[in-house]
């Protein structure tokens, strides 16, 4: 396959960026991605992720609305390309085509 | 109520706007601020702070800072690290150093002398500061000290009792072993094979010294070195001396009473930084067997408590309280002995022996941290000098950087610009200074008697050597970096770039803090020259002048004929015995009593038996009475010096009843005080007292002259009687300057640092003077032109630097006076400090900036204006 390499943790970003739909900037984002994988991620490392998707071209940005909380700053709204949105498409069906040919799938672990 | 407004940390916003690139900023900002007030709700504003700045400084990576977005403009890769920009900043680099070769003549001199000599003095620190460190029990080993004596004759012993070891290991839980040494004065020569050798490096020592020090035996049995009283360990090297490259252990020595020695083990030789040094080492036990064997009055090694003679060094348990240890020993020592009442333990740490006094004030180590500020002086000096000029110079090369900056140079690169210049400079004069480095250390180790080498595979040398170079780079290039980058570049074109007040006032502080340094440091070498004088020069109560002096041994025993015998030579001028060294008195007791002595009081004093004409001979005073007459009832004759007479509050003593241990005799005379020992201590008492079997040591007065036969004299006479013995002797002279070789050392080795320091000082200053006269060059051709002499142009260029200088004086003297006064203070007897001796080094500070100053004046001041006008 020859799309560009997406890593686990930019896949995720991705995919809030694409949840989020248009509402996605940098405060958004951590918190979304807190919120469903539970995991501890700083600011920091999402806008790092977002510049790595806008380099290689699976997210665009523009300016969104200044708000009182963040001093009169506008936000980045960040939203998915269509070459983004077909690479998660891509990533999504090699997934299901490998699941699919599993013989033997996990169990869930309560049934141990 | 509305919430109050809570602001996020300034500081960090601050870093954050100058760090993150500007089109990034305002999204990243509001992120961060939103996120904040969010924090602030959750977990409290402190947290939130705290949160913040964790997250502004996830935000200092690289790619959050680089300019413009890749994605729209794709040619622009990151400057800084481009390897062609790196080869262009090495070559103007280059270029720079190679175009100002009168400039980087300065700076790298002065950076090579600076770093060389800092780098000496600071492993000079280095080594002095590792002494008795490298034990790995090093910090649980104390020595046993006591405390004796009342009143003013109260003072310090490092050797105590025999016993006390032993009953600290039993009774005290606190104490895990003990280690005892005593000093050999019973074997001496030591024969093999027809090689003899005199050692006076033998001690009497416990098996443990081997365990619980780091002295690892490389031959013999760790857990018992010695195998029985007759078994001797020798140091590597002693063992060479005698057996070369035989396997020395299992080899029989024989002592000069015939006693024979079976080598039983060989220890390493004792590094250079310990205070516990020694050749052979012999059982303790044998020791006391010589002691005590037969003797009647029921002393032994396990009661005896008024020997003070061994050296005695303690492992104690970690944490272990040392004082209330002491107070457990005295508790002992009582116990043993009531009356010692006077006396109390202490303690004193492994590691602090050598740079600490005995009673725990401090020795060397005020040295030590003296010779760390000058090193750090003159490194701080060396920086100054490359500041200074780096930034005075930076006005003329404003217009490049301002070309640079227009061209589309960015500050960052800029900055690493003159930074790469900067470490070229400086491997240059690092590289330089590891040479020089190398060179001087001979001469180095001779003026300082240290025998430090450049051991490469050391990493404490490397360390020292790295720390002291990347801390000197790091102070001096980093101002002018940001300065020399920081010019905007229109203001620059149009040259109004040198009227910026700060940098001009900067510099002048800089120059300021430079001869402030240099004025200390000639005010302290004046000043410690003329102690050390004085005291070399000081009246000292006797004539020690062509006097040499060594212990008779058996000559003593026919010292009637000897004396008439050398009296007959030529060059001898005058003999006397004594039973100890003038020059240095030893043997103190407090075994005394006279009429007037309080309940509970002692004194401790100085004891020395001499001949009757052993007055007359130093040409020492009796203020009072009369000298020994060898008649038989001198042996209960006392002669006291006066300040034994008022310590003993003695008035008209002449006559009164006073005993010296079992001696109960009368003062017949009272001698003028003269110095037995160091001018650091004061006159103490001691006591003349008259029993020629104590008489060991011969005195004999040459002509000067004629010295040499005198001790071909002398030889030939200990050869007849003392025929296996080396004749070993020293002049009094000697060996009173060998009491002051340390200060003398030091006083020398601070003389050089304070010169050096002064060189660079004024290569700094040369360098800015001539800076000065080259920015003015036109100024100074429009003056001659218009009639100024050559005198008025001189001081409008030296006027500037003098009123520094003057200012620096002015900042100097206080500084110098507190240090010196601190330094005297050591002194028993010393100088006074007065006025001039700071007016003669200012005034010499002065005269030394005005010379290097007036050079580049007068060159500038006697240039043909025609050529500075027609220059441009």
């Amino acid at each position: 396959m020859k799309r560009t390499y997406l890593g686990e943790f930019e896949e995720i970003v991705l995919l809030t960026v694409a949840v989020l739909e248009g509402q996605a900037y940098g405060v958004a984002l951590t918190h979304e991605i807190i919120e469903q994988t539970g995991r501890s991620v700083r600011l920091n490392q999402i806008h790092a992720a977002l510049q790595r998707l806008e380099d290689k071209g699976m997210v665009k940005s523009e300016m969104g609305e200044p708000t009182a909380e963040r001093g009169g700053r506008r936000k980045r709204l960040f939203t998915v390309t269509a070459y983004g949105r077909r690479t998660l498409q891509e990533i999504q069906e090699v997934r299901v085509s490998l699941w699919s040919r599993l013989v033997n799938p996990f169990k869930p672990v309560t049934s141990l | 109520m509305k919430p109050r407004n809570i602001e996020p940390p300034r500081l960090a916003d601050r870093l954050l706007e100058w760090f993150v690139a500007p089109h990034r900023l305002e999204s990243l900002q509001g992120d961060l601020h939103e996120e904040f007030a969010y924090q602030v709700q959750r977990i409290g504003e402190q947290r939130a702070k705290w949160r913040y700045w964790q997250d502004v400084l996830g935000f200092i990576r690289p790619s959050f800072a680089i300019k413009r977005d890749a994605s729209v403009n794709q040619y622009l890769s990151p400057a800084l690290a481009n390897p062609a920009m790196i080869r262009n900043y090495f070559r103007t680099a280059w270029r720079n150093l190679a175009k100002n070769k009168f400039y980087s003549f300065i700076n790298i001199s002065g950076l090579t002398i600076g770093l060389a000599v800092g780098i000496l003095i600071l492993l000079w620190v280095q080594d002095e500061l590792s002494f008795d460190r490298f034990h790995t029990q090093s910090s649980s080993i104390y020595r046993l000290e006591n405390w004796a004596g009342t009143g003013s004759s109260r003072q310090i012993w490092t050797t105590t009792v025999a016993p006390i070891a032993g009953f600290a290991k039993r009774e005290t839980p606190e104490v895990k072993d003990a280690v005892r040494l005593a000093g050999n004065y019973a074997y001496t020569l030591f024969k093999y094979k027809g090689k003899t050798i005199n050692e006076n490096k033998t001690f009497f020592t416990d098996p443990a010294l081997f365990s619980v020090f780091d002295f690892k035996l490389i031959q013999g049995n760790p857990a018992k070195p010695f195998s029985d009283d007759h078994s001797i360990v020798l140091t590597e090297t002693t063992a060479k001396r005698y057996f070369g490259n035989e396997n020395p252990v299992g080899k029989v020595l024989a002592a000069n009473d015939n006693t024979t020695f079976t080598v039983s083990g060989i220890v390493r030789d004792f590094p250079k930084n310990s205070s516990i040094k020694g050749d052979m080492f012999l059982p303790i036990s044998l020791f006391f067997r010589n002691l005590y064997e037969g003797n009647k009055d029921g002393k032994n090694k396990d009661n005896d408590f008024s020997q003070f003679r061994y050296e005695t060094y303690l492992l104690l348990q970690p944490n272990t309280s040392v004082a209330s240890l002491a107070t457990k020993l005295r508790t002992i020592h009582l116990r043993n002995k009531p009356d010692d009442t006077d006396l109390t333990y202490l303690l004193q740490a492994l590691p602090d022996m050598h740079l600490y006094k005995a009673d725990g004030t401090e020795g060397g180590i005020e040295t030590v941290r003296m010779f760390s500020i000058i090193a750090l002086l003159i490194l701080a000096i060396a920086c100054i000098n490359y500041v200074n000029l780096s930034t005075a110079r930076s006005l003329l090369r404003s217009k490049e950087v301002s070309m640079r900056k227009i061209v589309g140079a960015a500050r960052s690169q800029l900055f690493v610009q003159f930074l790469v210049e900067t470490t070229l400079l400086f491997s240059l004069a690092a590289a330089l200074a590891l040479g020089l480095l190398y060179a001087l250390l001979p001469l180095y180790n001779q003026l300082s008697g240290k025998e430090l080498a450049l051991n490469f595979g050391d990493y404490q040398i490397w360390q020292i050597i790295g720390l002291t170079i990347i801390g000197t780079l790091a102070a001096s290039s980093i101002y002018p970096a940001i300065l020399l980058s920081s010019f905007e570049p229109l203001k620059a074109l149009k040259g109004k770039v040198s009227a910026r007040l700060s940098e001009a006032s900067f510099r002048k502080v800089l120059v300021v803090v430079q001869f402030a340094v240099s004025v200390i440091l000639i005010a302290g070498t004046f000043i410690i020259n003329n102690q050390l004088q004085y005291i070399r020069s000081k009246e000292l109560g006797y004539d020690k002048t062509h006097v040499f002096a060594f212990f008779m041994r058996d000559m003593g025993k026919h010292y009637d004929a000897v004396k008439a015998d050398l009296l007959n030579q030529p060059g001898v001028a005058a003999v006397t015995r004594a039973g100890g060294n003038i020059v240095q008195l030893g043997g103190q007791t407090g075994d005394n009593e006279w009429d007037g002595k309080e309940q509970g009081e002692t004194m401790m004093m100085h004891t020395v038996a001499i001949d009757k004409d052993f007055i007359p001979f130093f040409n020492m005073k009796l203020q009072h009475g009369a000298n020994f007459t060898g008649a038989v009832a001198d042996s209960l004759h006392f002669i006291l010096n006066e300040t034994a007479v008022k310590a003993a509050r003695l008035e008209n003593p002449i006559g009164k009843r006073f005993r010296l241990w079992k001696h109960n005799g009368t003062i017949i005379g009272v001698v003028k005080d003269f110095h037995f020992a160091s001018m650091k201590q004061k006159i103490e008492p001691a006591i003349f007292y008259y029993e020629p079997r104590d008489l060991g040591a011969i005195y004999i007065k040459t002509t000067g002259k004629e010295a040499e036969h005198a001790i071909a004299s002398a030889q030939k006479s200990w050869k007849q009687y003392n025929a296996d013995f080396p004749f070993e002797f020293s002049f009094l002279d000697d060996v009173f300057t060998n009491l002051y070789k340390t200060e003398q050392q030091t006083g020398l080795l601070f003389t050089i640092f304070s010169s050096i320091a002064i060189l660079i000082s004024c290569l700094g200053l040369f360098g800015l003077a001539a800076y000065t006269a080259q920015v003015r060059t036109r100024e100074i051709g429009v003056r001659k032109v218009l009639g100024a002499s050559v005198t008025s142009v001189i001081q409008l260029l030296a006027k500037d630097f003098i009123q520094l200088v003057l200012i620096a004086i002015v900042i100097a003297v206080p500084l110098a006076w507190w240090a010196m006064s601190v330094w005297l203070e050591d002194f028993a007897y010393r100088i006074d400090i007065e006025w001039w001796m700071f007016a003669i080094a200012g005034l010499l500070a002065l005269a030394i900036a005005l010379l290097t100053v007036s050079f580049q004046s007068i060159k500038a001041a006697l240039m043909n204006p025609v050529r500075s006008l027609r220059s441009e």
